[in-house]
């Protein structure tokens, strides 16, 4: 029972996690209609940006986040203005393309210039952890998961409530009328990406404090992030908190109970079953 | 025909002149030309596939044209959607066009996207929820659940809160009962009457006329006659042409 107990919360910490790393994929999705396969190498990029800050300008993770995320955010900002702006009228099998060749050279360039050695970036607290009955709370996943829900929220009322949020909404809806009431889809877009891409490197921050990067993670992040934006929903960035602590506990519960090697089974396989009966998301409406 | 000559000569607020338009090297507009005037309603009508809604999609530059539109003094003709839409030439679109998935509010506070003066947009959104208050009772609710007729009070809410000088309004009226159009007729009165012009596109060229100061026919691209609205409607070839008299 405490093992099960103990699993749970393992499963909702990297839930948590999970989310923060879908919704930027999810943003870019819903409002650009691009599935950004290069968004796993803007995570890993973070992760990186986030472990230089913290080795050589001995930055804390957790307070270089944002930023990490601001650098990203120009990163993100620059690419759909320069590139991605050129193609987003033209099918999209060739901002696949595009993206995909993105993530290949993302990662090649990261191979380069980082080293293909795994880096953990390790704060003195990284060790610690809180007890909770008979459940220990790594402290670093913790505050990882607390930074997560809070980014996932925050997003949220950003678009319920803010002006550009109703804009990049509104965008997403109805393109048409947004240019007739004065929307720059060309400035739009590129916030929109680059709120997508700041958003990964702070998911490769916090992924860097709790895990190890590579220059290869990238590819299978980005599928992790497209199952949840899939079983989330693209609509509601809360319907990725679910999405993204329904994987997390799934996997963890997989892992106990079947084997390690049949996690991304489970979290695939539930990606088919959502698709075929739930094609909205689980808190998408079912017209 | 002449201009309103009943009046003081004034300028123009819109001049269109000589204005082509068309899809993929297709021409469909040829050589329009056109006028409205400070706080007028005119309306601007013709048959389904007369190239009315080409005509507004190329004022609001959505369509590349040919020719001049001047309004206000500036010539749009170069411009791009968004810089007509900042000198205050705001449209009504077709088929409404809201923001199905936003809220009554939402959709009214996209209209207001581009102006910086949150008192001023604050008091308009009051005065905009007294003119139609059955926006006000569905603020909260998503613009796409609302009935046809409180779509389009939502879409012309919208355009309002935009702060027009000029209002296009195209085919207000399609799909809508009578009795709902006849309330958006009043409506749009009591909006020109706060000095905003409107220029109404309308395939129903009975109601657009009895409601408008002056008016302009369209047939297959071209502006065919054009008058003080009562003379239209008194005009023969009008009548036989669309009024079914």
């Amino acid at each position: 029972m405490d093992l099960l107990a103990q699993i749970l919360v393992n499963g909702t910490l990297q839930g948590g996690l999970y989310a923060v790393m879908a919704l930027g994929l999810a943003l870019v999705w819903g409002v650009l209609n691009i599935v950004n396969l290069a968004h796993g190498a803007f995570i890993m990029l973070g992760g990186y940006a986030s472990w230089y800050l913290y080795t050589y300008a001995h930055i804390d993770p957790f307070l270089g986040l944002p930023l990490t995320a601001a650098v990203m955010f120009g990163l993100g900002y620059g690419l759909q203005r320069g590139l991605l702006n050129l193609v987003i009228r033209a099918p999209m099998f060739n901002t696949l393309l595009i993206t995909f060749g993105l993530e290949v050279v993302l990662t090649y360039l990261a191979q380069l210039v980082f080293s293909a050695d795994f880096r953990t970036i390790n704060p003195p607290y990284a060790g610690n952890s809180l007890a909770w009955g008979p459940v220990v709370l790594p402290l670093a996943r913790l505050a990882a998961f607390g930074v997560a829900i809070v980014l996932t929220v925050g997003m949220w009322l950003f678009l319920l409530h803010t002006r550009l949020g109703r804009a990049i909404r509104a965008t997403a809806q109805n393109l048409v009328a947004a240019r007739l009431y004065g929307v720059e889809p060309r400035h739009l877009y590129a916030m929109t990406f680059g709120l997508g891409i700041a958003l990964a490197g702070a998911a490769g921050t916090l992924y860097g404090t709790v895990s190890q990067i590579n220059p290869y993670i990238g590819a299978s992040l980005t599928a992790k992030s497209f199952a949840i934006s899939i079983i989330g929903g693209l609509e509601n960035p809360l319907g990725v908190i679910v999405g993204g602590l329904f994987l997390g506990i799934v996997e963890s519960l997989t892992t106990l109970y079947i084997g390690q090697t049949f996690a991304d089974v489970a979290s695939f396989g539930i990606l088919v079953l959502v698709l075929i009966v739930r094609p909205s998301g689980l808190l998408g409406k079912t017209t | 025909m002449s201009g309103p000559a009943d009046l003081i000569p004034r300028t123009p607020l819109l001049k269109v002149a000589n204005l082509g338009a068309g899809y993929g090297g297709m021409p469909v507009l040829h050589d329009v030309s056109l006028e409205v005037y400070p706080a007028e309603m005119v309306a601007l009508v013709g048959s389904n596939g007369a190239g009315k809604t080409t005509l507004l999609r190329a004022l609001s530059r959505m369509l590349p044209c040919s020719g001049s539109i001047v309004l206000n003094g500036h010539e749009l003709a170069g411009m791009t959607p968004d810089q007509a839409f900042g000198l205050g030439l705001v449209q009504v679109p077709e088929g409404r066009q809201l923001f199905d998935r936003m809220t009554v509010q939402d959709n009214l506070l996209m209209g207001s996207y581009r102006r910086q003066d949150q008192a001023a947009v604050n008091r308009d959104l009051d005065k905009i929820y007294t003119l139609f208050p059955r926006l006000t009772e569905r603020r909260r609710q998503l613009a796409g659940s609302m009935s046809g007729g409180e779509q389009q009070m939502c879409a012309m809410a919208r355009a309002l809160m935009a702060a027009p000088v000029l209002m296009m309004v195209d085919e207000m009226s399609l799909g809508l009962a009578p009795v709902v159009v006849q309330q958006l007729m009043e409506v749009l009165a009591a909006i020109q009457r706060d000095g905003v012009t409107v220029l109404l596109v309308e395939q129903d060229v009975q109601l657009a006329l009895s409601g408008s100061d002056r008016g302009y026919v369209m047939e297959t691209g071209r502006i065919v006659h054009h008058g003080q609205a009562r003379d239209l409607i008194d005009d023969p070839a009008v009548q036989q042409a669309y009024l079914g008299l």
